[in-house]
């Protein structure tokens, strides 16, 4: 800058030196003429210009004695001027010959380059969201529906300036402060439009159009908004929609470009199949002005829709499970004032894996998420009393099995071959079978007398069990080293623990089955606690200690148990283009046959059919609802909380459909607590697939957030 | 001793006017002088018609009005001797000064874009623009009294003293390009007034130094760095030095005056040979602010396209050549500098004002004569032409009476 003005200064002065030389030496030349003009002009001049002359003047000109002859009379006073008044004229030559050139330059000769720039400078394209998908359950029932609202949005300057953002305060019934902080949010991106409103009224918008003028750097859009007609029915496998994180704009999949002002999948269904869901941006070339304005739209490629998804869920069941985990847990909205403080409900169809309902409480209303999340429910979600809502815990809740790990550990006894169909073991109620003087308790401290693997199963003895895990203890490295010391594992593992089950939802948990080489990691720090023995062994076989499962896990483990095969679970169910042609169905995936002896498999379903006899309470439920079920309780230990409540059951026996596992964390006996919860279920999942069940789902709210410590205590550490 | 016959011709002519007929005597019209300013005024109002329809907060009916009641003006004007201001120097220096510093008082003031340049009486009106047909008249005035000889220096230093007086007021609004049209007019008149082109020449050098000393001492004493770490500059504010140089360079300030550089040379270039057609121009009615005032020439230039620049170019040049020959023909010194200044005043407008738009003179906001938008200066051009007629009238009159023999 500074070398620019000096440059020009010195290029001044070099101009005005070479008018300069010119100047002196015009009039070294015309010297003589120059002595002449003088004395006439200044004679007339004084004559000519001063009317109101006092007359000393006038006679002091006189006095000089100017020599006027008739033909100098007759010149102007201006003709000694002449070279003066060119000069002016040269410059006037100047200019025009200088604007002249500059403009045949710029307007004959560069012409095409201005005009293209012009153009580019009329046409803009600029991109129209397209709508997402639907998405509906089995029956095509519409869970997510779209809508279309008025977004407000202005420039990021419009922050600034005060009377805009007052106004827009009050009409759109906002604080100025909220006002301002939204148009100074740059999550959407640095350079976009922030959004002031996203569901503004019409009439507001309508006032806001209207007075343009007195909005400057303001705007309405029309943008498709997600709706949920049930609102929080199923919200944790449809999940929700929002702007983009940092992270969604970084890493974009193939195929799909992600602008900063689309919205996207955040959770569940929603963001697993965004993809397929999201459409295709439509592109309108049009006509603009500086600020913006659309004054003509020259082309427009219409959006279109994402495709549809159905899915595999039934509204009714999922309804039934929805509002009877609510009811269960928090009857007035409240959690603490029913049973437990938190619980999933899965129901599976074990004929092809699909997820008929998926349930988990408490639970949060999408709806929230769109436009922006009201900070406030926001904060109250992250607190520890709301239980974490927008946990799934039918996928990622891990629990400890409890007794429900049994149906897969008596597998594994009798596998191994060390419990078969006439093996008996005498429970007292308390047991020592290593003698480390650490006596391990039955659940029924009584004690169940003398029992088969059928008894151990259906009585849910553990004292049974104990005998097997000690055969497994004993035939392992640390006894005979006939087996590894892994073999157990292997056996869990045959029916899917330990890994994920593959359903069509993302981050789910895998769950534990513990190894020797897993507890020495874990414990590494602690050697005392790193050595894997016999007390592992028994804990791990009735499904406790470090053991840790997923609902999603226990249904679909459960499922290979009633048909031998281990499905892949999942929720797509059919995918329809914008014309309504279907172009994917989920074909049933077979993730494994669990290498079990068909003998064996029948043993033990039997056995978890007379588990369900043999209970009174649950009998009679089964038999009120007219289905023949199988079933297991589980009761974990929670250490330093009430149990974790658990009942898997599936039916008809004969012909298994469907699957329901249930877990209520810290609702207590598996029995009392889960058991009504899953055959309740069971029965909705039955009747809904017979025609014969009349529940309508209907809107549900959100959780309120609120909790209250639980009123009750789990009397025993376990009641079976 | 002979009698001093410019004297008694001069007032007889005074006197004659009364004994002679009125109707032959009054008013003497030039007609070439006449038609050119119709057209001129005409081509103004088109493109003005043009470039304020779409937008509502111009009016093109005001500014018809203004083009009428600058006619008005005119002939009341050319009607009046312009000799009888003659010797009054002193009292047109304090009007313009006065003129020039009323936007800073405190209940008619108004302050507009940064600037105490405007005053509301009623109507709002630029009083800078005013004080240039006063500065007119002042400097010519002063400058006539030396005969066309200044060579004295301690007289010419007075002259630029006191003709510097009304571009110092000005630079108190501040209105750097007013206060360049003032400078210019000074100019002219001290060129033509024949002062010494030794002084002249010393003048522009001292001027050009001091400007350099001002730069000097704000870059390197007055130079403080504002809250959010940038420099900033006490006498030429750096948003001031952006405007002004962003012509050298114009890619270094898109977002501000570089876009509308930019977009003004778009919409110039855009024209063509022809021009997109009237009303039909894309780039300044959507992409140029303050179009139908600073940057009207783009309207022009981009609708009618060259050959409509080249009329306008032409009308100019054919205002330039009348004029100029009726400030040859001037009886007298006084009315010779009233032209050369206003010939100097319109030259530079007109340079500036299209040359900013095509790029070869810095950004500052001049009117272009006669076809911008704006009632102070569309006024103060008729005025202009008045005082040009009236110099003509008392030519034309003393020329047929008043045996000066007709020049070449």
């Amino acid at each position: 800058m500074l070398f620019a003005v000096l440059a020009a200064i010195c290029a001044a002065v070099a101009v005005v030196g070479i008018i300069a030389a010119i100047a002196i030496y015009r009039q070294k030349r015309s010297n003589k003429h120059i002595h002449l003009n003088r004395d006439m002009n200044q004679f007339k001049t004084v004559v000519g210009t001063t009317p109101f002359d006092n007359p000393s003047v006038a006679s002091n000109v006189r006095n000089g004695g100017v020599v006027v002859d008739d033909g100098t009379a007759k010149m102007k006073p201006s003709d000694g001027l002449r070279g003066r008044i060119a000069i002016l004229g040269g410059f006037a030559a100047v200019v025009f010959a200088a604007l002249g050139a500059k403009l045949w330059n710029m307007q004959i000769m560069s012409n095409e380059a201005y005009a293209s720039q012009a153009e580019q400078n009329l046409y803009t394209t600029v991109t129209t969201p397209a709508a997402r998908g639907i998405i509906s359950d089995v029956n095509g029932l519409p869970l997510v529906k779209n809508k279309v609202c008025q977004t407000v949005l202005a420039d990021s300057d419009v922050a600034d300036d005060n009377d805009v953002t007052r106004k827009l305060a009050a009409i759109l019934g906002l604080p100025v402060n909220i006002v301002k902080k939204r148009i100074k949010d740059t999550s959407a991106g640095a350079q976009s439009q922030r959004v002031v409103s996203s569901e503004a009224r019409m009439r507001d918008v309508a006032y806001i159009a209207e007075h343009a003028e007195s909005f400057p750097g303001v705007s309405i859009e029309s943008r498709t908004m997600r709706e949920y007609p049930y609102g929080a029915l199923a919200a944790h496998v449809l999940g929700y929609t929002a702007q983009p994180t940092e992270e969604q704009l970084a890493q974009q999949a193939e195929g799909r470009t992600i602008e900063s002002t689309d919205v996207v999948g955040q959770a569940g269904i929603e963001v697993y199949y965004d993809s397929v869901l999201a459409g295709d941006r439509g592109q309108r070339r049009v006509m603009v002005d500086a600020s913006g304005n659309v004054l003509d739209v020259m082309d427009d490629i219409k959006s279109t829709q994402g495709c549809d998804i159905t899915l595999t869920i039934d509204a009714r069941v999922q309804y039934a499970a929805d509002a009877l985990l609510a009811q269960t847990i928090a009857p007035n909205g409240t959690i603490g004032q029913g049973r437990g403080v938190a619980g999933s409900i899965v129901v599976l169809d074990v004929r092809d894996g699909s997820i008929v309902a998926m349930s988990s409480y408490p639970t949060f209303d999408p709806s929230y998420f769109t436009g922006s999340i009201p900070t406030d429910i926001w904060e109250l979600y992250q607190t520890d009393e709301a239980f974490a809502p927008l946990n799934n815990r039918a996928i990622n809740g891990q629990y400890a099995a409890a007794s429900t790990f049994k149906a897969f550990t008596s597998l594994a006894g009798l596998e191994e071959g060390f419990a078969d169909f006439q093996s008996t073991w005498v429970c007292s109620g308390s047991w020592d079978g290593f003698g480390t003087g650490d006596v391990q308790r039955c659940h029924l401290h009584t004690g169940h007398g003398t029992l088969d693997l059928h008894g151990g199963i259906v009585n849910s003895c553990d004292v049974v069990f104990y005998e097997i895990a000690k055969a497994f203890f004993d035939h392992g490295p640390d006894g005979t080293g006939e087996i590894s010391a892994t073999a157990l594992q292997e056996q869990i593992e045959k029916f899917g623990f330990g890994s994920k089950t593959g359903i069509d939802l993302m981050g789910e948990s895998a769950g534990r089955v513990p190894t020797p080489e897993w507890k020495a990691e874990h414990w590494r720090n602690v050697p005392s606690e790193a050595q894997w023995r016999g007390g592992d062994y028994t804990n791990m076989i009735i499904g406790q200690g470090d053991v840790l499962v997923t609902p999603l896990q226990v249904a679909v483990a459960y499922g290979a148990v009633a048909t031998g095969k281990l499905m892949k679970p999942h929720l797509l169910k059919e995918v329809h283009n914008a014309e309504g042609e279907v172009v994917v169905t989920v074909e049933p995936e077979v993730v494994s046959e669990p290498d079990v002896k068909p003998e064996y498999l029948e043993y033990v379903r039997d056995a978890l059919h007379g588990m369900v006899r043999a209970n009174s309470s649950i009998a009679s439920m089964v038999d009120g609802f007219g289905i023949d079920a199988a079933g297991k309780s589980g009761t974990a230990e929670n250490y330093g909380h009430n149990d974790n409540a658990w009942f898997v059951t599936y039916a008809p026996f004969d012909d298994p459909h469907y699957v329901v596992a249930c877990v209520i964390e810290e609702g207590g006996g598996g029995s009392a607590v889960a058991a009504p919860l899953a055959v309740q279920i069971l029965n909705a999942a039955i009747k809904a697939e017979a025609g014969t069940l009349d529940t309508t789902p209907a809107k549900l709210p959100g959780s309120t957030g609120k909790s209250v410590p639980l009123s009750y205590q789990s009397a025993s550490a376990r009641d079976d | 001793m002979s009698e001093l016959p410019q004297i008694t011709t001069l007032r007889a002519a005074h006197s004659i006017q009364s004994t002679q007929p009125r109707g032959r005597r009054r008013f003497r019209f030039n007609p070439v002088l006449f038609v050119v300013v119709a057209l001129l005024a005409a081509y103004g109002l088109l493109i003005c018609w043009s470039a304020t329809t779409s937008d509502p907060d111009y009016s093109f009916s005001r500014q018809a009005l203004c083009v009428a009641a600058g006619a008005v003006i005119m002939v009341a004007m050319w009607h009046f001797d312009y000799q009888r201001l003659a010797n009054m120097h002193m009292p047109f220096l304090i009007v313009t000064v006065v003129l020039i510093l009323s936007p800073h008082l405190p209940v008619i003031g108004v302050e507009r874009m940064g600037a105490q340049s405007w005053i509301n009486v009623g109507m709002q009106l630029q009083p800078g623009e005013f004080a240039k047909v006063t500065l007119v008249i002042f400097a010519a005035s002063l400058v006539a009294r030396y005969g066309g000889v200044l060579d004295d220096v301690r007289e010419y230093l007075k002259c630029l003293v006191l003709l510097v007086i009304p571009f110092l007021c000005i630079m108190t609004q501040p209105d750097l390009g007013t206060g360049l049209v003032y400078l210019i007019i000074a100019a002219s008149v001290l060129i033509v007034g024949g002062a010494k082109a030794r002084y002249l020449v010393g003048t522009l050098l001292a001027g050009i130094g001091l400007v350099a000393l001002l730069l000097f001492i704000d870059e390197f004493f007055l130079k403080y760095q504002t809250a959010s770490g940038d420099w900033e500059y006490r006498i030429l504010k750096q948003y001031q030095r952006d405007r002004l140089l962003v012509f050298l360079d114009p890619e270094a300030d898109l977002a501000g005056d570089g876009y509308n550089l930019a977009q003004a040379k778009i919409a110039i270039g855009s024209g063509g040979l022809f021009g997109k057609g009237l009303m039909n121009g894309t780039q300044s009615a959507y992409h140029l602010p303050e179009a139908p005032t600073d940057f009207v020439f783009c309207i022009l230039a981009e609708e009618l396209g060259f050959v409509g620049s080249m009329v306008l170019i032409g009308l100019y040049i054919a205002l330039m050549v009348v004029i100029f020959r009726i400030a040859r023909r001037s009886v007298d010194l006084f009315g010779t500098l009233i032209v050369s200044a206003i010939i100097g005043m319109w030259l530079f407008q007109i340079l500036e004002n299209i040359g900013m738009t095509v790029g070869l003179m810095p950004i500052t906001g001049i009117p272009l004569p006669f076809v911008s938008y704006g009632s102070s200066f569309m006024i103060v051009n008729f005025i202009m032409l008045g005082l040009i007629g009236s110099v003509w009238a008392q030519s034309a009159m003393t020329g047929k009476k008043g045996g000066y023999a007709t020049p070449r």
